[in-house]
C-alpha cells in the first residue's frame, strides 16, 4: 500500500569505545517513495545503513518493520524480513550467467533436492514482466554493462521478496545515459510499492531521483524532509558547514587559464592504438588544466595509459621535453616528469594495508634511501609535509589508507605524486566516491599545482567536474578527440551535446 | 579501556603468550623440559627449517610460495661435496658452489614468475621435481661420506658459547634479514608488493627485480640450511629434504602470522612461528606422546593458533 511505512528507525544511537558514530537517528522508508541519505564520509552513513541492513547492532534506540519492532537483528533476519541492500562493489559472481546470480543462495528445489531451473525460470521471467526489468537470463554477468548488471542486482533484491531496497552510491562507474536508466528502473520499483533508499555523493542525481532527502553531518541528522523543501546551496551548507560550502561555490566561479603559459609540456601526435583509440593529437601547457570529457567507455583512460607508459601506442607520437618519446614502464614517464593518478584508487592506486607514510615514498624511494638503506628523517619530513599541505585526515602517518574515507584516500594517492613535483600530473576520474568537502579540496589541490606551473589532465565523466575545474576541453567519443572546448566560452547544455552527439556515431 | 587496549594488543602478542603457555604446562609435566640442554636442543632441531623460513617469510610476503626449497637442500650439499672432493679447491669454495647453486635455482624461479607472470606455486612444484631429479642424477642413491673437512664438521656439529653454530647462524640470519625489511627500500618494496602489485609498479618501480631477489634468496636459504644439514650428519645424499619439508617450512611461516595474500607479515613473527613448531614437537616428545598421536596434535594446534590469531585480528581492525 502506497504511503505505508515500511522500515523505521527511532532514536538510534551507535557507539564505538568512546566514538559515537551515530547520534539518535529517526528515519522512515515509505512504500512508493525514495529517501535519499546523503553527507560526507564519517558523516553516519555508513553506519546508519549497516544498522538497517543488520550488521551493527544500535547502542540504543529500535528498528522497526512494518511497525514491530525488529529484536537481536543480524543480516540474515533483515534479508527474510525484506530489506536488501546493494553496494557500490558489485557483489555478483562475473563468471556465473544472470539466472544462477540472482537465485544464488536460494535456489529453487525440486524433488531429490536438486535445482529446478525450469522453476527459477518461470518465477524470474514472471518478476521481469512485473517489473519491467528486461535481462537475458542465460549470458555471463561479465559480459554485461555496469547498469544491466546493477538491475541483476536489483532483480536478486526482488527474487528475494525485499521491499526495502538500499542503494549504496549506485552511479559510481555509470555513464550519464546509464544513470538515467537506472532511475527509470528505480521509478518502477517505486511504482510497484517498494520503498528505495539511494544513498549518493552526486547531488544532481540525489535531487532528480529523491522524494525525501535526509543529511547526516558527524553522525547527526542535520535535516530531513520532501526534496522540495530544499535547494541545492543549502543542502551543501547544511552537509560540509558554511566555510566549505562557500569554497566548493567559489570553485565553480574562478578564473580559467586556457592555454596557461603557453610552455607545451607534453604533446601528441596522431597517437593511435589498433582497434582502441586513433590519431590522438593534443598539446597540454604548463599553467592549465586540461579535461578529458566524454562518456564512460570513449577510451580517454586507454589514451593517458600510452601516455604513462602503461600501455605502447601503436603509431603516432608521445613529444616530451622537446623529443620524441617512447615509454616503455611507467617508471620512464615518471622520468620524464609525467605522473598518472588511476582510475581506481583501490586496485591500481595504494596499497590498502599499508600506511599513508608507507604509500607516500614508494615512488620516491630512491630520493628517501642511501645505498639502499631508508632515511627515516627524511621520510618522515615527507610525510608530514603531504598530511600538513593537503589536509589528509586522520593526520596519522601509521594510520592504514585501507581503513580511510574515499577522500582522503585520494589525497594520499596525490601526496605521493606531488612529492616527485611532476611536470605533467595526469588524473583518472580524481573524485569518484568522494564527498562534497573532500571534492573542493581535491580541487583546490589541483589548481595550487596548475599556479605552481604544472600541466594537468584531467580525465572526467563527471560533467560538473568539468565544468568546475577546466581551463581546456577535449571532447572524446570512441577513441577519438571530436571536439576542443576553452572552458570559459562553454555552456553545461554545448558540453552535453557535444559528449551526447558522440554517442550515436 | 585498559581491556580495549590489551585485546588490541592481543594479535601481536599472540604468539609469545602461547608459547609461554605451552613452556609453563610442559615445565609442569616435567621439569627437565626447562633444563638448558633440552632449550639448547630444541634450537638446534629448528635451526635449519627456521633459516630456510626466514626467506619464505620474504616470498610469502610478495604474495608468492616457494615449494622447491627441500630437493635445494639435497643438491646444495651435494654440491659442495662434489666440488670439495672432486676439485680439492678449499673448502670455502665448496660452500660458496653450494650457495651459488641454490641461487641458479632461485634465480629460475624469480624469471619464470617475475618476467613472465607465472604462478610461484606452479612454477616452484615443476622446481620441485626438476631439481630432485637433478640430485639423483649428481649423487645416485648412494650416502657420501663428509667427514674429515673439520671446518665443514664444525658448522653443522660445532657449538659456540655453548650453543650449536647452526643457532647463531638462524639468529643471524633472522637478525639481518629482519633488519633488511625494516629499514631498507627492499623491504619495504616487499610487502607493498604483495599488498598491490599494480599500484607499486605505477608507482614506478621495478616489481620484476624485487620479486626475482626473494626467490634468489629463498633458494639461498635452502642452500644454506641443506649444506648444514649434511655437516650435521657427515654425508651428503639426493635425498635429504625429503618430501614435507617446505610444508613444515610453510607452516611455520603462516603460524607466526605473514598472511599467504600476501602484503603482511614480518621475519620475526616467522621466528616464533618457528619456535613455538619446535617446542610442542619438543614438548610431546618429551611427554612421550606417540608419534601418530603427535602428527594429529600438532596439526590441531596448528589451526587453533591461526583461529586465535586471526580472531585477534579481527578484534584489532574492529571489525
Amino acid at each position: 500500500m502506497s504511503g505505508e511505512i515500511l522500515l523505521e528507525t527511532r532514536e538510534v544511537s551507535k557507539r564505538f569505545g568512546n566514538f559515537v558514530a551515530l547520534k539518535s537517528a529517526s528515519i522512515a522508508v515509505t512504500a512508493g517513495k525514495v529517501i535519499g541519505f546523503v553527507g560526507s564520509n564519517g558523516a553516519g552513513k555508513s553506519t546508519l545503513i549497516k544498522v538497517i541492513t543488520g550488521a551493527h547492532a544500535p547502542s540504543s534506540g529500535s528498528v522497526h518493520v512494518r511497525g514491530k519492532e525488529v529484536h537481536k537483528a543480524d543480516p540474515a533476519l533483515m534479508r527474510a524480513l525484506g530489506v536488501a541492500c546493494i553496494y557500490q562493489h558489485s557483489s555478483l559472481v562475473a563468471t556465473l550467467s544472470v539466472i544462477e546470480n540472482v537465485f544464488l543462495g536460494r535456489e529453487m528445489r525440486g524433488r531429490l533436492g536438486l535445482v529446478s531451473h525450469k522453476a527459477q525460470r518461470v518465477q524470474l521471467q514472471e518478476i521481469m514482466d512485473d517489473f519491467g526489468i528486461h535481462v537475458d537470463p542465460d549470458v555471463l554477468v561479465s559480459t554485461l554493462t555496469p547498469v544491466k548488471q546493477k538491475e541483476v542486482e536489483i532483480l536478486k533484491a526482488l527474487v528475494a521478496n525485499a521491499d526495502v531496497i538500499l542503494m549504496d552510491e549506485p552511479t559510481a562507474w555509470l555513464s550519464l545515459s546509464e544513470v538515467s536508466n537506472l532511475h527509470t528502473t528505480i521509478r518502477k520499483l517505486t511504482a510497484a510499492n517498494k520503498g528505495v533508499v539511494y544513498i549518493s555523493h552526486v547531488l544532481d542525481e540525489v535531487f532528480q531521483i529523491c522524494d525525501d532527502i535526509t543529511i547526516l553531518r558527524d553522525g547527526t541528522m542535520a535535516w530531513t524532509g520532501p526534496e522540495a523543501d530544499i535547494d541545492r546551496p543549502k543542502l551543501v551548507n547544511l552537509m560540509v558547514g558554511e566555510a566549505l560550502g562557500e569554497a566548493s561555490r567559489a570553485a565553480v566561479t574562478s578564473e580559467r587559464r586556457p592555454r596557461g603559459t603557453g610552455t607545451v609540456k607534453l604533446a601528441t601526435d596522431k597517437l593511435s592504438k589498433q582497434g582502441v583509440f586513433h590519431d590522438v593529437t593534443f598539446e597540454v601547457n604548463a599553467g592549465e588544466i586540461l579535461c578529458f570529457a566524454g562518456l564512460i567507455g570513449s577510451r580517454r583512460s586507454e589514451v593517458v595509459k600510452c601516455l604513462f607508459g602503461d600501455d605502447k601506442p601503436t603509431s603516432g607520437t608521445i613529444i616530451s621535453k622537446g623529443g620524441v618519446k617512447t615509454f616503455g614502464s611507467p617508471a620512464e614517464a615518471i622520468a620524464n616528469g609525467i605522473c598518472l593518478v588511476p582510475e581506481d584508487r583501490h586496485t591500481e592506486g595504494l596499497c590498502l594495508s599499508h600506511t599513508t607514510f608507507e604509500n607516500t615514498v614508494i615512488p620516491s624511494l630512491v630520493e628517501v634511501t642511501n645505498r639502499g638503506v631508508l632515511m627515516r628523517k627524511d621520510m618522515d619530513a615527507m610525510c608530514t609535509r603531504q598530511i600538513t599541505s593537503l589536509n589528509i585526515l586522520p593526520p596519522d602517518p601509521a594510520k592504514v589508507v585501507g581503513q580511510m574515507s574515499g577522500g582522503n584516500q585520494q589525497k594520499v594517492l596525490l601526496g605521493k605524486w606531488i612529492e616527485k613535483d611532476p611536470e605533467v600530473l595526469i588524473l583518472d576520474e580524481p573524485t569518484v566516491g568522494v564527498d562534497v568537502g573532500a571534492k573542493a579540496e581535491i580541487y583546490a589541490i589541483i589548481r595550487k599545482l596548475r599556479d605552481e606551473g604544472a600541466a594537468v589532465i584531467v580525465v572526467s565523466s563527471d560533467l560538473e567536474e568539468v565544468m568546475t575545474i577546466a581551463d581546456r576541453i577535449l571532447v572524446f567519443s570512441n577513441g577519438e578527440i571530436t571536439t576542443e572546448f576553452d572552458a570559459g566560452e562553454v555552456t553545461n547544455d554545448l558540453l552535453i551535446h557535444a559528449i551526447g552527439g558522440g554517442e550515436s556515431a | 579501556m585498559i581491556m580495549l587496549k590489551l585485546q588490541r594488543n592481543l594479535a601481536d602478542l599472540a604468539l609469545p603468550i602461547a608459547m609461554a603457555l605451552l613452556c609453563i604446562i610442559f615445565t609442569i609435566a616435567e621439569p627437565a623440559f626447562l633444563s638448558f640442554g633440552n632449550l639448547s636442543g630444541i634450537l638446534r632441531q629448528v635451526a635449519l627449517t627456521g633459516i630456510m623460513a626466514i626467506f619464505m617469510t620474504y616470498v610469502i610476503m610478495t604474495g608468492g610460495i616457494d615449494l622447491s626449497v627441500g630437493p635445494v637442500m639435497a643438491l646444495a650439499g651435494l654440491a659442495a661435496y662434489a666440488v670439495y672432493y672432486g676439485t680439492g679447491l678449499p673448502v670455502g669454495f665448496a660452500i660458496l658452489f653450494g650457495l651459488s647453486v641454490g641461487m641458479v635455482v632461485g634465480t629460475i624461479n624469480g624469471f619464470a614468475i617475475a618476467a613472465f607472470g607465472l604462478p610461484p606455486i606452479i612454477v616452484t612444484l615443476g622446481m620441485l621435481s626438476i631439481v630432485r631429479g637433478f640430485a639423483l642424477l649428481m649423487g645416485g642413491p648412494d650416502l657420501h661420506q663428509v667427514r674429515d673437512e673439520p671446518f665443514y664438521t664444525f658448522l653443522g656439529n660445532g657449538r659456540i658459547l655453548e650453543l650449536p653454530v647452526s643457532v647463531w647462524i638462524f639468529f643471524g640470519l633472522a637478525a639481518l634479514m629482519f633488519s633488511v625489511e625494516k629499514r631498507t627500500s627492499f623491504g619495504l618494496m616487499i610487502s607493498s608488493i604483495g599488498d598491490n602489485m599494480r599500484a607499486v609498479f605505477l608507482s614506478g618501480r621495478s616489481v620484476t627485480k624485487t620479486v626475482c631477489m626473494v626467490y634468489v634468496l629463498s633458494g639461498m636459504g635452502a642452500a644454506v640450511a641443506g649444506m648444514l644439514l649434511s655437516s650435521q650428519v657427515h654425508t651428503a645424499s639426493a635425498t635429504y629434504g625429503e618430501f614435507g619439508v617446505e610444508l613444515d617450512v610453510i607452516a611455520a611461516v603462516v603460524l607466526g602470522g605473514t598472511s599467504l595474500m600476501g602484503g603482511k607479515g614480518s621475519v620475526i613473527r616467522t621466528v616464533f612461528g618457528v619456535l613455538l613448531l619446535g617446542v610442542i614437537n619438543n614438548g610431546l616428545n618429551i611427554l612421550n606422546v606417540p608419534v601418530d598421536q603427535q602428527l594429529m596434535v600438532k596439526g590441531v594446534i596448528i589451526v587453533a593458533a591461526l583461529a586465535v590469531s586471526e580472531w585477534a585480528q579481527r578484534v584489532k581492525s574492529g571489525r
